[in-house]
């Protein structure tokens, strides 16, 4: 069997049944254990108080624009989320295959790979949105506030692009996941190395010059600052229009690279007999 | 059964889990460093969002709150100790399990060794790595801000000790729950975060609302964290603070022994029920 990807997957009715079976797989697999739905009702909005109370001590005694600040955390918050599913969700998916010991089977199986990891993907940006928005009551409850979004059809569209750029990052994880099994350490500072450097929870201005350098060829950045402008009108790195444009390459040529790497290392794994190597 | 006793036949057991240990963290260093980098990248990424909100006065507002300006040794302190009870939740909760998953966990149950040894086992690899982060953490921070602080810092290492201890009963139960109730991960990432919001890692207790000041009280780390910023900052000594030292000597007592009998109560259920080697 040299192909990639089964013949079975040729045709367009055949991936969305396909897309639909991971999706209610994985979500049959979150729902039963309630460990998990309780430890992500819990840590989300946790991780966003500890951060902001470490934060309130550099802030003016007598605050203005605590309000703005606010959003802007808040904002930072919801691209850290997304981020972690591309992280956990879509590049772990194999790996947790592979621990659970049905890597083969699953790689047997007479469906689209690709389309049962984006099939994990999809069930973990659902229930992102939904700790999002449980997250969003949580906070406005607490004094909060409502968050504005003064452009969401152009926020929608930035988020997209994220997604688009964060699906092709995932299936590039995913691919490594089968050459490096000590997994967790690079995934760990490859998000925290996100919240520094891509500008989540605070411009990208704020980072001294060389260091910006870094963030600034970052495509994730440019994502992040695109659904900030949507959301709160701030400016933008680049002209505006010039972002755009540049974000569409870069997030059509991630997920072009992304899903050539993922089936490239995967070709090599099998070749190497080190797919289900746990 | 029969298990190892004698002060003789304890060491070597000790010793010997003290290595296994040991080997696990030489062999998987990734982890390892993993917890030398995280307090240098949280550190950042409070500073970074804190220079957004503040702007140029960002470090004359902190020092109004904390009443130091040196924000890097402040944060470090508190991401060092936050790490330390990371390694421990992490490794004493979690080891049991992860023998209950490789199918270990009764051949080291039915091994000539106490359940206490074994626990005191595990905690002795655990000091040894968290010595290391101490060290390496805190060391590199003062060596480049404060040079001259080592009695600081060595007086803030002894703090880390006596915290140790109470933090390793934490540890037992936790190892306890995680017997009876499996899926250790979810449940140590939550532990972690609330020890993390809990204990001021980044900020003063005092700022929590009053009653979370009271939960707050009931941790270890509290009071290490609060003791080690008065010592490198403050130039306090540990006689001065014999206060919290007491506090801490107490929960020293505490919770090694309410975690011991909790972990043995559930482990006793687990062999009653059949569940100690459940996946």
């Amino acid at each position: 069997m040299s192909q990639v990807n089964s013949l079975s997957t040729d045709t367009l009715s055949r991936l969305t049944e396909e897309f639909k079976a991971a999706f209610m797989k994985d979500l049959r697999s979150y729902i039963r254990q309630p460990a998990w739905l309780l430890g992500d009702l819990v840590s989300t909005p946790l991780w966003f108080f500890f951060l902001a109370l470490g934060v309130t001590l550099f802030a003016p005694t007598t605050q203005t624009s605590e309000y703005q600040g606010f959003s802007f955390f808040f904002f930072g918050f919801i691209f850290i989320v997304l981020f972690s599913t591309a992280i956990w969700g879509t590049g772990q998916s194999v790996r947790n295959e592979q621990m659970a010991g049905t890597l083969e089977q699953f790689f047997l199986a007479p469906a689209n790979r690709l389309t049962l990891i984006i099939g994990r993907w999809a069930r973990i940006f659902v229930t992102d949105a939904l700790i999002i928005g449980y997250t969003t009551i949580l906070l406005y409850v607490f004094g909060g506030g409502p968050l504005p979004l003064y452009e969401p059809a152009l926020f929608v569209f930035a988020l997209g692009l994220y997604e688009v750029g964060s699906i092709g990052f995932g299936l590039l994880f995913a691919g490594l996941t089968m050459k490096l099994k000590s997994y967790n350490t690079l995934s760990n500072l490859v998000f925290f190395s996100y919240m520094i450097l891509t500008g989540a929870l605070f411009p990208v201005t704020v980072i001294p010059m060389p260091f910006r350098y870094v963030s600034l060829a970052i495509p994730f950045t440019y994502f992040i600052d695109l659904m900030r402008r949507a959301a709160l009108l701030t400016p933008t790195i680049l002209p505006e229009f010039l972002e755009y444009m540049a974000s569409i390459l870069v997030a059509f040529a991630m997920l072009l690279v992304g899903f050539i790497t993922f089936n490239w290392i995967e070709q090599d794994a099998r070749a190497r007999g080190s797919i289900a190597t746990n | 059964m029969r298990t190892v006793t004698g002060i003789r036949g304890t060491i070597n057991a000790l010793a010997a889990i003290f290595w296994k240990g040991m080997k696990h963290y030489t062999r998987y260093p990734g982890g390892f460093l993993l917890y030398l980098i995280l307090p240098f990248l949280f550190t950042i990424l409070i500073f970074g969002m804190g220079r957004f909100i503040g702007g140029g006065n960002a470090t004359l507002n902190f020092a109004a709150r904390t009443g130091t300006t040196n924000v890097l040794v402040y944060e470090m302190l508190g991401s060092a100790v936050w790490m330390t009870g990371w390694v421990v939740v992490d490794d004493v909760a979690v080891a049991l399990r992860d023998e209950q998953m490789k199918g270990t966990l009764e051949q080291n149950f039915l091994a000539p060794v106490n359940r206490f040894t074994l626990l005191v086992g595990i905690s002795l690899t655990d000091i040894a790595i968290t010595t290391s982060i101490f060290f390496i953490v805190v060391g590199v921070t003062l060596a480049l801000t404060m040079p001259g602080a080592y009695l600081g810092l060595i007086q803030a290492f002894l703090m880390l000790l006596i915290g140790l201890i109470p933090l390793f009963g934490i540890g037992f139960l936790f190892a306890g729950f995680v017997i009876k109730f499996k899926e250790p991960y979810v449940f140590t990432q939550m532990v972690n975060l609330i020890f993390g919001a809990l204990t001021g890692t980044y900020y003063p207790v005092t700022i929590l609302p009053y009653w979370v000041q009271f939960l707050s009280g009931a941790l270890p780390q509290t009071y290490v964290i609060s003791n080690m910023r008065q010592i490198v900052l403050a130039n306090q000594t540990l006689v001065s603070l014999y206060g919290s030292i007491f506090i801490l000597l107490a929960l020293a007592l505490v919770y090694p022994t309410i975690g011991y009998a909790v972990f043995k109560k559930l482990e006793r259920n687990a062999s009653v029920t059949g569940e100690l080697s459940k996946y």
